[in-house]
């Protein structure tokens, strides 16, 4: 008998413990204040529709089954990330568990109220192909009010920027509080658009031009064309929202995920360069025929035994270069021609020797 | 498809669904359970229940709030929370039988005849002594948290009404059903002890492995995450225990179909406790929740695991209890195919619907538009469902017929049962 008493008292302290550590200890450690982001359900008038009687009938029609009220981190274009004190009034929490149907977080606002209803009695002639039931059975006044719960989801959550990162990149998250402390480089200073513009212009200039016009060589070749980030519109990018592009990508597009290939710190750098392109030039392109005159990069003519490095960089000026493309100016080192003339403004701006070739090779150039 | 019933509430997906949750929780699988251990107790003990008396009223106090759950689901009547959907009266009387079946349970093995206490027992007594304080707190009826305490609670609860109450009382039963259908001694006394005392440590934090992504406490995911890693220990000393214990003996599933329900079940257990840990890994959690993966995943616990242990425990001890074989052996096998094939169908379709809807969520794509790709994965989710209701339907009419044939009509089936197993 003693030894199952023993084992008894192991199990009601284990319970105990957990329920201790798991129930009650949240209970006291975690008390998010109330904040000004929650959901303010008092903000249609009570006469039209009761908001709040509108949230009942959402528990009540079990709405959250297939429709979750939190935004993650990855739930990109669903609003604004939810915060803890948004939720401190919300009880029962309609959190949710599965999204056979969209997020409704921020729904509030989205859609005319007529558009509501009507999705709610008939969702199949507003939403072709939904799989949601109809709830047409309801009477007029839940109706009302439901609709009235769903305009004032979020209605507090406000966008309060044109254009803003994720919030992962962001001080405003974990993950976006880590990436700001592991930046070193100040992207407001000259010195890091100096080191970025060498990272732009080995990576971003084949396509986005070496002033940011959009226009690099490769431009043509694309079918979506990259931006002009002349445009004032790119004036208003944050910095985050500066490294999250460069970082990420833009789906659907040719531009590349360059988190893959660059470190963060050159990615900042790049930022810091992208922030020094030209502010003052509008260039409206109308027509693609303005946009194919692409602009020079002269690349310098490279001979066999400059491809092949163990016969040394230098040794290609030293024995004539075999094949295709002969002439003098071949045995100039690129960068060394000083005697070219760039013939384009665009070219006087490049920093490095193996982009400011000389007059031959622009003249081989097809133009 | 949708639009098949209209106008009628009671009929409407989210009243059936929360109604589905609770039949099967508090309806099938909890009486089943209750059952189990009201025939599994007194064997063990080699007693009688302490007062059978006290089992009727709570055999009829847990149907009338299954009736009374059926009234009010149904109509909208719900607390709005998941799993703890039933109103307050409903609550209450859930929670009055089961301390009632904990103290009969108690009682009975207070008073028993055999001093060895089998591990099965340890499993019923742990199960009968947390459940009913899980439940009460689970609940929430009279008190209103602030919502994300609401949910920290919440899914506690959630958790644990399959942890400390499915699975606890799951293995048990198949602690006592291996060895008795294989006739077999149990493998090691000592690994089962590990494996209980695993569960019984690990189990009951990991509620909030299902809100990982929300804005809780990050130091309640951690613990909630690393007890569910954890859980991979009872699991699989457990299950090692049952394989030893089958060691020579797997060619009795042939022949022997309540062994073969309780064998589908460990595999299926096998199954979901390697997935459950692996998905409430933060970096797979975030891939895959909010998916029909998840439900895919809830489905093989309750239905591949413990509605095929609690099926095998039907069908071994009815014919014991009676002292008739059953009706017919051609429908428990359909009743096993058409469960298990049914089963499969539905796990495979629901975990591609799952893993689309995933990508569509990773990717970004708009509802509607992935909503469109996973319709053939609900055609055959219905089909599956089918297959499973049918199943169900033969094994109640086996049963049926079972206890209400007169016995002079059941010698032939009998006859032909023993020629099957010969």
């Amino acid at each position: 008998m003693h030894s199952y008493r023993l084992g008894a008292i192991g199990i009601v302290v284990t319970f105990f413990v957990i329920i201790f550590s798991t129930v009650l200890l949240p209970m006291v450690l975690f008390n998010p204040k109330p904040n000004d982001r929650s959901n303010d359900y008092s903000k249609i008038d009570k006469k039209i529709a009761d908001a709040e009687r509108g949230r009942k009938i959402y528990v009540r029609e079990g709405c959250f089954y297939c429709h979750t009220q939190f935004t993650r981190l990855q739930d990109r274009g669903y609003g604004p990330l939810v915060k803890a004190g948004d939720y401190v009034w919300e009880t029962p929490h309609q959190l949710g568990t599965a999204r056979t149907g969209p997020d409704l977080t921020n729904e509030g606002e989205r859609m005319a109220s007529e558009w509501q209803k009507a999705h709610l009695i008939n969702p199949r002639s507003v939403k072709p192909g939904s799989i949601m039931p109809s709830f047409s059975y309801l009477s007029g006044r839940d109706m009302n009010d439901l609709v009235a719960y769903l305009q004032c989801l979020g209605n507090r959550r406000e966008v309060k920027h044109f254009v803003e990162a994720p919030d992962e990149y962001l001080t405003t998250t974990p993950a976006g509080m880590a990436l700001h402390n592991r930046k070193t480089v100040d992207t407001a200073a000259s010195a890091s658009a100096n080191a970025g513009r060498g990272i732009y212009t080995q990576n971003c200039a084949v396509c986005h031009g070496l002033e940011g016009y959009g226009n690099g060589p490769n431009a043509t070749a694309l079918e979506k064309k990259p931006p002009n980030f002349s445009r004032p519109y790119y004036k208003q990018y944050s910095d985050e929202m500066w490294f999250y592009r460069t970082s990420e990508g833009v789906v659907g597009t040719r531009m590349p995920r360059w988190a893959e290939t660059l470190t963060e710190e050159q990615r900042w750098y790049v930022v810091a360069y992208l922030k020094t392109l030209p502010q003052n030039q509008e260039v409206t392109i109308n027509s693609l025929d303005q946009l194919n005159k692409i602009e020079d990069i002269r690349l310098p003519k490279l001979s066999n035994q400059q491809y092949e490095p163990h016969h040394g960089g230098h040794g290609g000026h030293d024995t004539p270069a075999d094949g295709d493309n002969m002439g003098p100016s071949e045995h100039q080192m690129p960068g060394s021609g000083s005697t070219s003339t760039p013939t384009t403004k665009t070219g006087t701006s490049t920093e490095s020797g193996s982009t400011t070739g000389n007059g031959a090779e622009h003249k081989e150039g097809g133009h | 498809m949708p639009d098949l019933v209209r106008n009628v509430p009671q009929l409407a997906f989210p009243h059936l669904r929360m109604f589905h949750v609770n039949a099967v929780a508090v309806g099938w699988l909890s009486m089943g359970y209750v059952g189990s251990i009201f025939y599994m107790v007194p064997n063990l003990c080699k007693n009688k229940l302490w007062s059978e008396r006290l089992g009727n009223i709570t055999m009829w106090a847990w149907n009338l709030l299954m009736v009374g759950a059926f009234c009010t689901l149904l109509n909208g009547n719900t607390e709005g929370r998941e799993y703890a959907e039933l109103g307050a009266i409903l609550d209450v009387m859930v929670a009055v039988a089961l301390v009632l079946v904990a103290l009969n349970i108690y009682m009975t093995i207070l008073n028993r005849r055999v001093k060895k206490l089998y591990v099965t027992l340890w499993y019923f007594l742990g199960s009968l002594f947390w459940f009913p304080l899980v439940w009460i707190i689970g609940q929430r009826t009279f008190v209103a948290l602030p919502g994300l305490n609401d949910a920290i609670i919440g899914w506690f609860y959630g958790h644990n009404i399959l942890g400390m109450w499915f699975t606890t009382v799951g293995v048990g039963m198949m602690y006592y059903l291996l060895p008795r259908l294989t006739q077999a001694p149990l493998y090691s006394h000592g690994l089962s002890m590990l494996g209980f005392w695993g569960i019984a440590l690990f189990y009951a934090p990991t509620g909030t492995h299902h809100i990982t992504q929300s804005p809780v406490p990050e130091w309640l995911k951690a613990i909630a995450i690393i007890s569910s890693i954890f859980l991979l220990v009872p699991v699989l000393t457990v299950l090692t225990n049952f394989f030893m214990t089958m060691k020579g003996r797997w060619g009795m599933v042939v022949t022997d179909m309540p062994l073969r329900f309780a064998v589908t079940s460990c595999m299926f257990y096998l199954v979901t406790c390697v997935q459950g840990p692996f998905q409430a890994t933060r970096w797979v959690n975030w891939y895959l929740h909010f998916t029909q993966w998840v439900v895919a995943h809830a489905h093989l616990a309750l239905l591949g695991t413990f509605s095929f242990i609690l099926t095998s425990a039907v069908y071994y001890s009815l014919p014991k209890i009676t002292g008739r074989e059953f009706y017919s052996q051609g429908l428990i096998r359909a009743h096993y195919w058409l469960k298990f094939l049914g089963f499969s169908l539905m796990m495979t379709s629901l975990t591609i619907a799952g893993l689309i809807q995933s990508a569509g969520w990773a990717m970004g794509v708009p509802v509607d538009q992935w909503g469109l790709q996973i319709r053939p994965y609900w055609f055959f989710r219905s089909i599956s469902g089918i297959m499973i209701v049918l199943g169900q339907c033969l094994f109640a009419y086996n049963v049926w017929k079972t206890l209400y044939t007169k016995p002079a009509l059941t010698v032939a089936p009998k006859a032909k049962a023993a020629e099957v197993k010969a």
